[in-house]
């Protein structure tokens, strides 16, 4: 009977078949522990499966999200418009009309932290996209090329990236002229691929030889149906983490290159950008010009990397034998 | 290598490095190229902008920029295998001269920070291992994940801010006070600023990846043994577990030397402090070639080693990655490295 199957619908699925019956008969046999001791058991086997369930990052889900809906909606609730420059309030102590004070630009901050959260949660999303897209393309051709080509590209890659990242980013700037949104997003994206790469390699090379990939090709997929349809489901899982990091580190990229005047202008508005001006709030002693915009960045950051942790399994999983 | 023969494997090292700066080199020096700018403005200054039209022909004719850039490499190639790297259009003397003046300031930032970070990374990972999930290491483990999260040169202007601009008790720029190069107390007066940043920037990293390294360790069937022959814990987490961490550990530093010198770059153009950093940024910026070949070759010439380093201690550990497996350690992302 079971031999049948195997060739009816394949291994894969009649594996799939015979493990939903086990499933079947294990339920059907809690069910028929009926009485106390049964619904014990029960007990036992739900508090099992919650002890096994990581701590889900909730307050980091709802801070990020209360951010990101304020950054997108920030034309409702603003008192100011985030690009007027009121000159007759220049570097304003924080106060009742400015919340946050004013930058020496006489900007209002608080207007410019909520208006410019956008462009910085756009650059993340935005390079992450692009490193996420090079790296996966970059480790799957990695992992399918034969041994030579693969070596070569791995080494490639690594003297590419072995160049500082700062001066990376400094030439491709030069190179692609003056920095807006999409160009800085793209600099930042090709600087941080290796990472993912790396995995994506890895994991292609373990199941470039398995039959459904084999088969795949043999009925004349593309290189593109391969990836997506066989070895994405199979490495998107370990690469997550990493991608949710990279849209820390990208924010985190933005906001440097910014400040050290190689990134966003000061006419468009993010946080690294409203940080530019933070040498001269040095000399005149402005803090607000540096703690507020710093503040909402490291609150963003810190609830992205909850969230990018969370979706990782530490080794905590299981029991310490010490 | 197969196993046999120790030179061939070595030598094979050696070349790759050799090769993979030679191609370095080509990359940094087509791209730098291709920037538009104008390195005349960092020989001949403001004075540039003005010169006449044959003027100017005869200024790039001086310093070698008329020919094409495939003659402009092999004429730098040249001379970079005689040691002789050319002058930088800004400081007017020898690029090692100038790199000479400053690579000290830089080493003894990144190097004292790099000794505190593998010090106080392998305590701080073998406490919250120790105290798994209990009190001390949730605390440090929320601590750490937030430190982590705070821009470096965010965490410079605040130092700066709170010691130099309010408080007036730690310098806020510079490596020393002008006029007192030798002094010593003033230097490392002048070091305890941005060797904080240094080193709370990366502490947490490798701290939590030690600590990681150990929870696997803790789980690994010899504890269960060592453990029921009646071993202390202490002696078990100390002789048994950390010696088998080890060599893992080295292999991290070594991949850390890069991130660490990239973070020490964005912290010295913050303080103004100068070294090495400081200079590459000016010498990206405005296009002294020659100088910014060399130290891209510097730096470049760092990270490949060390990545070499790396592959070459978790070789010798396991022989298994030889035949082509991931050596396990992930990268950081970002302007790290």
């Amino acid at each position: 009977m079971e031999d049948k199957w195997f060739e009816l619908v394949g291994r894969e699925s009649a594996s799939r078949v015979l493990s939903e019956w086990e499933e079947d008969r294990a339920g059907e046999r809690d069910r028929a522990r009926s009485g106390f001791w049964g619904s014990f058991w029960q007990k036992i086997n739900r508090i099992k499966i919650r002890k096994k369930k990581r701590n889900r990052p909730v307050l980091s889900l709802c801070l990020l999200l209360i951010v990101m809906a304020g950054c997108l909606g920030c034309e409702l609730f603003i008192p100011k418009d985030p690009l007027y420059m009121d000159l007759a309030n220049y570097a304003h102590e924080p106060c009742r009309e400015f919340w946050f004070g004013t930058d020496t630009m006489g900007r209002d901050l608080f207007s410019m932290i909520w208006y410019g959260g956008r462009i910085s949660l756009l650059i993340g999303l935005t390079a992450t996209a692009v490193s996420t897209l090079i790296a996966v393309i970059f480790g799957a051709v990695s992992g399918l090329s034969p041994r030579w080509l693969d070596a070569l590209l791995m080494r490639l890659s690594e003297i590419l990236l072995s160049v500082p990242g700062l001066l990376l980013v400094v030439l491709l700037q030069a190179v692609l002229g003056k920095a807006n949104v999409w160009s800085i997003s793209f600099v930042i994206g090709i600087t941080g691929w290796m990472g993912i790469a790396k995995v994506v390699r890895t994991e292609t090379k373990q199941i470039r030889n398995s039959e459904y990939v084999t088969a795949s090709k043999c009925m004349g997929g593309g290189f593109f149906h391969v990836l997506w349809n066989h070895l994405a489901p199979n490495f998107i899982s370990s690469i997550m983490f990493m991608v949710v990091m990279n849209v820390r580190s990208a924010i985190l990229s933005e906001s440097t290159l910014s400040f050290m005047g190689i990134g966003l202008p000061l006419d468009i508005i993010s946080w690294g950008s409203m940080l530019t001006l933070a040498d001269k709030a040095l000399l005149s002693g402005a803090w607000w010009m540096i703690l507020f915009p710093g503040a909402f960045l490291i609150v963003t950051l810190v609830c992205i990397t909850n969230i990018g942790s969370a979706l990782k399994d530490g080794a905590g999983s299981r029991e310490s034998n010490l | 290598m197969n196993g046999k023969n120790p030179y061939l494997y070595y030598g094979g090292k050696v070349l790759g490095f050799f090769l993979s700066m030679a191609v370095l080199s080509f990359v940094v020096f087509y791209i730098a190229r291709l920037a538009p700018g104008d390195p005349l403005v960092s020989y001949y200054g403001e004075r540039a902008e003005k010169m006449a039209p044959d003027e100017r022909a005869a200024a790039t004719g001086k310093l070698g920029l008329d020919d094409p850039v495939s003659v402009q490499y092999i004429r730098w190639i040249r001379g970079a295998l005689r040691g002789d790297f050319g002058i930088s259009y800004k400081y007017k003397t020898d690029v090692t001269q100038v790199i000479g003046g400053r690579i000290g300031n830089t080493l003894l930032l990144g190097g004292t920070g790099f000794i505190l970070i593998f010090v106080f990374s392998l305590l701080l990972g073998i406490l919250c291992a120790w105290f798994e999930d209990r009190f001390p290491d949730r605390v440090i483990c929320k601590i750490g994940t937030i430190t982590s999260c705070i821009p470096e040169f965010w965490l410079s202007l605040v130092l700066i801010l709170i010691f130099a601009v309010n408080l007036h008790i730690l310098p806020g720029s510079g490596a020393y006070t002008a006029g007192r190069e030798g002094d010593i107390k003033d230097r490392i007066w002048h070091l305890i600023l941005p060797m904080t940043i240094v080193v709370t920037g990366h502490l947490w990293y490798y701290a939590f990846m030690i600590r990681n390294k150990i929870l696997e360790e803790i789980r690994s069937d010899y504890v269960l043994l060592a453990k029921a022959k009646g071993l202390s814990k202490r002696r078990i987490m100390f002789r048994q577990c950390l010696r088998n961490v080890m060599p893992a550990y080295l292999s991290i530093m070594a991949i850390s030397v890069p991130h660490i010198m990239g973070g020490t770059y964005i912290i010295e153009t913050v303080f103004s402090y100068p070294g090495i950093g400081t200079l590459s940024y000016e010498s990206a910026r405005f296009q002294d070639y020659n100088l910014l070949m060399v130290l891209c070759m510097l730096s470049g010439g760092v990270v490949i080693l060390c990545n070499m380093a790396a592959q070459t201690i978790n070789e010798l550990i396991d022989p298994r990655i030889r035949s082509g497996r991931d050596n396990g350690i992930s990268e950081v992302s970002g302007l790290g490295g």
